[in-house]
């Protein structure tokens, strides 16, 4: 039972995760090119330095469209509930995997509940500084100045969040990773990880 | 003359923001002095402005003013602003020569992310190098005279050089040479402050009381001065009474740069120590089912 496979992301979701993933990681790098000289090489990404520039508020276009989509489809399953703040009040045993003094999760944990929230309203302010940035003649030096911190600052919180969600997905707990490429997690991924969507899925 | 051409100073490098009394050997710098009220507005500055550095001409119309194009442009460097303006009840026709200041604390340099779009020379000179300019116009935001110009075709930004390839060989710039009335000097920048002194000295015996010199501090001073015969209305000349080259969101941009540089590193150091502690979580073969 336990090496039975559950559909977790449909493959809309998954094009729409990696879309945005992608557009987000080139947007990162070429992003900390223009903030760091010394990362100025990774304007290579988008094929130099010059078509980074031009291509960067693209790519912003693309990720923005991509992240609406993504609120729209999981905007119902992110609300928090109660026992998701239980959940939050508890994340250092999540952080130290004593799991069973963790409150059980249904489909989204409240980590991954918070992670949409701050990536979505940081999208948003992302969208606002980037098209400012992008129409400096329109919106006027001190709007440029007080933007480019704005931009940066959505860029460290990104940034960070990037980081920890990379690692949690991957090599922290083994089996999460497969949810974005096939689509599928096992049972006992599942019944670990979100028992209350297990039960849903399995009625057991 | 030698030694004009060494570069003190680099755009997004860290030589960037290195202080002067280190990056200064003893070596002159240069400066325009520009006295507003021995200027007949001839504009023969801007056509020879155009003419050494090939600009083309720009069509104009018309606007009903006595000023030749409404502003800079890529091509048009250098432009003579006419302001009309009343002062003590009698009408005052204002000059300001509009072009790069060549600012000690360059705003433009500060605010550029490519390294080596701009430079500035030991001389004073600040220079953009349009083949490492990324066109992102962030040097026009961080300039507090609003000089550079961007133009959409070649997405390079360009203003003017100070003639640097005439002063390179020991020439004044192209304005100051043709310029019919001495209106323009050019020399070390001690002895333009001088002469500044001498100019407003004779300039207060003729009445006016409040004749300045515009040197702001706010960018460290400048390489292009003005003699302004009424150094009571700046803003009526359209020169900023307070420039600064570091405005407060540069500022605490720049701040939260080095935070934020290693917060991301020590973000991805926690998850390294995380692993280490915990590692990749294994889900137990005979685990109990919760909830």
């Amino acid at each position: 039972m336990n090496d039975q496979l559950l559909s977790r992301f449909s493959f809309f979701e998954r094009i729409l995760h990696w879309l945005v993933g992608i557009t987000f990681l080139l947007l990162l790098m070429t992003g900390l090119a223009f903030a760091y000289p010394a990362l100025f090489w990774m304007t290579a990404v988008l094929g130099g330095a010059e078509s980074a520039r031009v291509l960067h508020p693209w790519c912003g276009i693309v990720f923005g469209l991509g992240m609406a989509a993504m609120v729209g489809i999981w905007l119902r399953d992110m609300f928090l509930s109660s026992s998701d703040w239980e959940w939050l009040g508890a994340v250092k045993y999540y952080a130290t995997r004593q799991s069973t003094r963790v409150p059980p999760a249904g489909k989204y944990n409240a980590g991954q509940k918070m992670f949409f929230w701050v990536q979505g309203v940081l999208a948003i302010l992302f969208v606002i500084s980037g098209v400012a940035l992008w129409f400096p003649d329109v919106s006027g030096a001190t709007v440029v100045q007080w933007m480019r911190l704005l931009h940066y600052a959505a860029t460290l919180g990104g940034g960070l969040f990037l980081i920890l969600h990379i690692y949690l997905g991957t090599v922290a707990y083994p089996g999460t990773a497969r949810a974005m490429i096939d689509g599928t997690v096992t049972a006992r991924w599942a019944r670990h990880h979100h028992p209350r969507w297990y039960k849903e899925q399995t009625g057991s | 003359m030698t030694d004009t051409l060494t570069i003190r100073r680099v755009s997004a490098s860290p030589q960037a923001y290195i202080p002067l009394e280190v990056l200064r050997s003893g070596t002159p710098t240069y400066a325009k002095l520009v006295d507003i009220s021995k200027c007949i507005g001839c504009k023969g500055c801007e056509v020879a402005c155009k003419e050494w550095n090939d600009l083309g001409i720009e069509p104009t119309a018309n606007f009903g003013s006595y000023q030749s194009h409404q502003d800079l442009s890529p091509n048009t460097w250098l432009l003579m602003r006419f302001n009309e303006v009343e002062i003590d009840g009698s009408l005052n026709w204002l000059i300001k020569k509009d072009a790069c200041l060549h600012c000690e604390d360059p705003g433009c340099l500060f605010a550029c992310p490519a390294p080596g779009a701009i430079v500035q020379y030991t001389n004073g000179i600040v220079d953009f190098n349009q083949e490492n300019c990324i066109g992102c116009q962030y040097c026009v935001s961080g300039c507090p005279f609003d000089i550079p110009r961007f133009d959409p075709n070649t997405r390079k930004v360009s203003k003017c050089n100070m003639c640097v390839d005439r002063v390179e060989s020991g020439l004044e710039p192209a304005c100051v040479k043709t310029c019919p009335t001495n209106a323009i000097s050019w020399g070390s920048k001690s002895d333009m402050l001088a002469l500044a002194e001498q100019k407003i000295e004779t300039l207060r015996k003729r009445g006016y009381e409040k004749a300045s010199v515009y040197n702001p501090a706010g960018v460290g001073g400048t390489h292009m001065m003005y003699v302004v015969p009424h150094g009571d209305h700046l803003e009526d000349y359209s020169l900023p009474s307070d420039p600064t080259a570091s405005p407060a969101p540069m500022t605490a941009l720049g701040f939260l740069k080095r935070v934020g540089a290693y917060l991301m590193g020590f973000g991805l150091l926690g998850t390294l120590v995380h692993f280490l502690a915990y590692g990749p979580e294994r889900l137990d073969e005979h685990e109990e089912p919760r909830a």
